[in-house]
């Protein structure tokens, strides 16, 4: 009696379980049943997880737990420009809403901008230029949306001169104004005016459905925010994006899949069409069992190198790292091919200078500077050598190649592109003089400072990952040389760590580039000395080595008077990357290689490395909506 | 009876200072968490856009403010307190201005869909097969389930979890490895809905049968191997009773209320969720809220699914407290 009893209470409560879920979903959204055909259906592996609060679609508000890489920012709104970390379909530099490029005034204090006309948002009113209006002055007016600080920062006014021509006025001179409605990643997406006008507040609005600029709207999603579901417009055409042609997918569903194991046995079931990473194993072991899928590259090393560069980062502020001798020697005493190994097995993209190898940097910098770093003299104290190896990825490339065989390009340029152009050969006599000219001291195999203390530091890394594997890699490299060097894993590195100056020396990226463009203000211009911060105070981004340099600040200040389209800003990258290494301030290792996948049984025309490098294929990036035009169903 | 009264009165009592003692511990730990979740939202709207310092400044104070973090902890103590006392755990820092409690609402009734059934199916199996093991200890079947489940106990749980995605979503793909139902279906009563949920729920609950099954079992056979060397079942056997009815009333009675015990805990437990389960199957609930909550330095969500998890634990002692003296004339004695 007593168990059937139990068992009845277990429906019960299996019941009001089932109930309570099916009336939550129901307070959320309640999508008709549908099918969705694999021929006229995307599916993309978000890489967020779940949305914590999935009903939520207003991005505009800082920290409400709307999702973003969800397919909202992709597929559903818009703005200005779109600068991509590749190629390009014709050009990294997309003209979207805006007609043509952003115009400044001589001394950059103005910036007028010409829209599109005839374009709709997705419930049919037109565009115009006072929708830019009120995303400006809406955030300004209004503190904690995303942004409202940069606006509040720069802009004295704003109006709409005509229906499709907007002026801004500028509190201070500024030449990179447009890169706030520029979308490397994420911009300042442009707010509906018709909608919010009407909000009382805007900050608690959840915007659902929301009402977008792109070519597809919600049709439903998962109240526990794992998946969300996008139909196309039936008139596409008369968004930013039909300039490139009509998206293939009729539907797109964004999945939020947290083990990586799972995204990979989903691809090989056929129920996903692009993963955003994958682990380097679980790559290799995804195109040994599915032969439709594949990475960036068509084989070794599969994945596609992110406009950011994992280095080893000094703090200035310890007197350890001050002199740049120490700095050399630390740097010449690393094996780079023992690194690439221990970090992502050899699927590593080498970089010796601090421009990451991925998009158009490497015909920028990396080839072009190829004859300067070959013949670049680092004076010892005792000899002058030439620490550049341009061979390093050639060597990994035949490392790799007995487990990989085939899927190792022979081919000297492709290797190139895929590894590396080359990096430091690891030279401990240079590094052993190096050391002694700046006075330190060998006590057996232990390296004494100059105030006779053991030179001894922890090196901070990720908690997990290719980077905490590199971390580990270098610290074990140095202590074989003589330096204590401990790795220390910190899962708060970028929020509390790398930010308080609370470190040594990190392994963590301090660059980061627009991938398709040679400029370099994205990351550069906050590495001005006015920026860098008192010991124990904290650090804005991205200077978190906190180095001064005059001749830094003079390429940073010439950079800002020159605008983003000048072949001077290439010619300053030039010089920014000599001065890094004369300086070495960090070490730049590699680009920030991310395992993502896509399948070719259901839809083909993808991005490749090898013929179209047309697009990011990382799938959260917002730029990854041109890849949509491109598709084509195969019909199986 | 009057004796009855005072004693609940007294486990009330201590039920309420467990709650308090909980919570409070529950806030100062949240709190004392080092992740912000100012420089979480910081990170996330700047980290890959041009954000220059100083508008990455100027977001952090208004953020700091909109938070209340700007106020000493011990004020905001006595804030979460007064809260605390009328239901309102305040709102989410990860969701603002979304309440907290709203988001556990929405991650609850999975956990305890899923939690209970496996629960009580594993607790009522493994006691039932261990009791009858621990009597019919000649049983060959029965002898093979113990190797068995001493075998299967100790592995990790997030073996036997991977083992079932491999085996039954990418060897022999014949169930569904992630999610909470199907993409295509409509939330509602349909038969079409309660299916999916149930076709999607296999793995995990099976995963957790199967891991949770040694221990019910090798416990139950443990205290009923000692049961049966006692003078009354010795008695009962040579008065004549029926061998089911020793087995049933007896010897399983008998040893039912240590379990029961454990049982209560089991299902207060249930409220904070179950992590490793949520995330290898990509299924909803408490573990992945609270998970993200952590990650994201939300102390509000932190806070909520740790007191919701606090009140049920207590909760289950109490209830457990106050019906034991009921069931057993021993307890009643003392």
């Amino acid at each position: 009696m007593r168990k059937l009893m139990t068992l009845l209470a277990s429906l019960l409560v299996a019941s009001l379980a089932i109930g309570g879920i099916a009336r939550g979903q129901e307070e959320a959204a309640a999508p008709p049943l549908n099918e969705f055909p694999r021929e006229e259906t995307l599916i993309i592996n978000n890489p967020e997880p779940p949305a914590i609060n999935p009903g939520m679609f207003n991005m505009w508000v800082a920290g409400n737990g709307a999702a973003w890489s969800n397919g909202l920012h992709q597929l559903v709104l818009d703005t200005l420009w779109f600068i991509d970390p590749d190629a390009g379909l014709d050009g990294a530099l997309y003209n979207q809403l805006a007609k043509e490029r952003w115009q400044y005034n001589e001394d950059f204090t103005e910036m007028t901008v010409r829209l599109r006309e005839g374009i709709l948002w997705s419930d049919g009113e037109e565009f115009t230029a006072d929708d830019v209006v009120f995303t400006v002055e809406t955030q300004m007016k209004t503190p904690g949306m995303v942004w409202s600080a940069p606006f509040s920062q720069y802009v004295e006014s704003v109006k709409a001169v005509d229906d499709h021509t907007v002026h801004f006025t500028l509190k201070q001179p500024n030449s990179r104004f447009h890169s706030i409605f520029s979308v490397r990643w994420n911009g300042a997406w442009i707010m509906p005016e018709h909608i919010f006008s009407k909000v009382e507040d805007v900050t608690a609005y959840d915007f659902n459905p929301p009402v977008g600029l792109g070519p597809y709207t919600l049709h439903s999603y998962d109240p526990n925010g794992y998946w969300y579901i996008w139909q196309k417009r039936e008139d596409w055409d008369k968004t930013a994006l039909a300039e490139w042609g009509e998206p293939g997918p009729k539907y797109v569903i964004y999945r939020s899949i947290p083990s990586t194991d799972t995204r990979l046995i989903e691809m090989v079931n056929g129920n996903l069409d692009m993963i955003h990473d994958l682990t380097p194993e679980g790559m290799f072991s995804l195109v040994k069992q599915s032969p439709t899928s594949r990475g960036w590259f068509p084989g070794f090393p599969f994945a596609h190198p992110d406009p950011t560069l994992p280095m080893v980062i000094f703090n200035h502020q310890n007197e350890k790292f001050q002199d740049k001798r120490v700095r050399w020697a630390l740097a010449l005493m690393l094996d780079a091919r023992a690194i690439s190994m221990a970090s992502y097995r050899g699927a590593a993209t080498l970089s010796a200078i601090a421009v990451p190898p991925t998009g158009t940097h490497p015909k920028d910098y990396h080839a072009p500077l190829q004859d300067w770093l070959v013949n670049y003299e680092l004076d010892t104290g005792k000899q002058k050598i030439k620490p550049y190896d341009p061979t390093i990825g050639l060597q990994i490339a035949d490392m790799v190649r007995p487990q990989f065989g085939d899927q190792v390009p022979t081919d000297e340029e492709a290797i190139r592109t895929a590894f590396g152009y080359g990096w430091w050969k690891q030279d401990i006599q240079a590094a052993t003089e190096l050391l002694e000219s700046a006075g330190f001291t060998k006590q057996g195999n232990q390296w004494m400072m100059p105030n006779g203390e053991p030179f001894a530091f922890k090196l901070t890394t990720f908690s997990e990952g290719v980077i905490n594997r590199m971390g580990t890699m270098i610290a074990q490299q140095w202590s074989q040389q003589g330096i204590q060097v401990t790795a220390e894993a910190d899962p708060e590195i970028y929020r509390s760590t790398l930010p308080l100056g609370t470190y040594e020396a990190a392994t963590a990226w301090s660059v980061e580039t627009w991938g398709g463009d040679p400029d370099l203000s994205f990351f550069l211009d906050s590495w001005h000395s006015q920026y860098v911060a008192e010991p124990g105070k904290r650090q804005p981004h991205r200077n978190w080595q906190r180095w001064k340099n005059p001749n830094l600040d003079k390429i940073i200040e010439e950079v800002r008077k020159t605008e983003f389209t000048d072949p001077r800003n290439l010619e300053l990258g030039h010089e920014f990357v000599k001065l890094m290494v004369d300086e070495m301030p960090v070490i730049p290792v590699m680009s920030f290689n991310v395992f993502s996948a896509y399948d070719t049984r259901y839809w083909t025309g993808f991005p490749t490395a090898e013929e179209r490098p047309y697009a990011n294929i990382v799938t959260n990036w917002a730029n990854s909506k041109y890849i949509l035009t491109q598709l084509k169903p195969t019909k199986q | 009876m009057s004796t009855y009264l005072v004693f609940a009165l007294k486990r009330f009592l201590q039920f309420l200072a467990v709650v308090f003692t909980g919570v409070s511990a529950s806030f100062f730990i949240a709190h004392l968490s080092p992740i912000s979740p100012v420089e979480t939202i910081i990170g996330r709207v700047s980290g890959q856009s041009a954000f220059s310092p100083e508008a990455v400044e100027s977001l952090r104070q208004t953020l700091t403010e909109l938070f209340g973090l700007n106020v000493p902890l011990h004020e905001q103590y006595f804030n979460f307190l007064r809260r605390f006392l009328v239901g309102d755990l305040g709102p989410s820092l990860l969701a603002f201005p979304t309440p907290a409690m709203k988001l556990v609402g929405l991650a609850l009734p999975w956990t305890v869909g899923l939690l209970t059934l496996s629960t009580i199916l594993t607790w009522l199996v493994g006691n039932i097969l261990g009791g009858l093991a621990g009597y019919y200890q000649n049983s060959r079947l029965l002898k093979a389930f113990g190797i068995v489940a001493i075998g299967v106990q100790p592995i990790p749980y997030y073996i036997v979890a991977f083992l079932m995605v491999i085996i039954f979503g990418f060897l022999w793909p014949v169930l569904p490895v992630s999610g909470g139902f199907a993409m295509n279906v409509r939330p509602s009563w349909s038969p079409e809905f309660v299916g999916s949920i149930l076709l999607h729920g296999i793995l995990p609950a099976a995963s957790l049968v199967i891991v949770g099954l040694g221990t019910w079992f090798l416990g139950m056979r443990a205290l009923v191997s000692n049961i049966v060397t006692e003078d009354y079942v010795t008695y009962a056997e040579l008065a004549g009773v029926r061998r089911e009815r020793i087995v049933s009333s007896y010897v399983i009675r008998n040893a039912m209320v240590p379990q029961l015990t454990a049982l209560a805990m089991s299902l207060g437990g249930i409220f904070s969720g179950t992590i490793i389960t949520e995330q290898v199957f990509s299924y909803p609930g408490l573990g992945t809220l609270l998970v993200r909550a952590v990650n994201a330095g939300d102390s509000a969500v932190v806070l909520a699914v740790s007191c919701v998890a606090v009140i049920a634990v207590a909760t289950a002692i109490l209830l457990i407290d106050l019906i034991h003296p009921l069931l057993d004339p021993r307890i009643r004695v003392e």
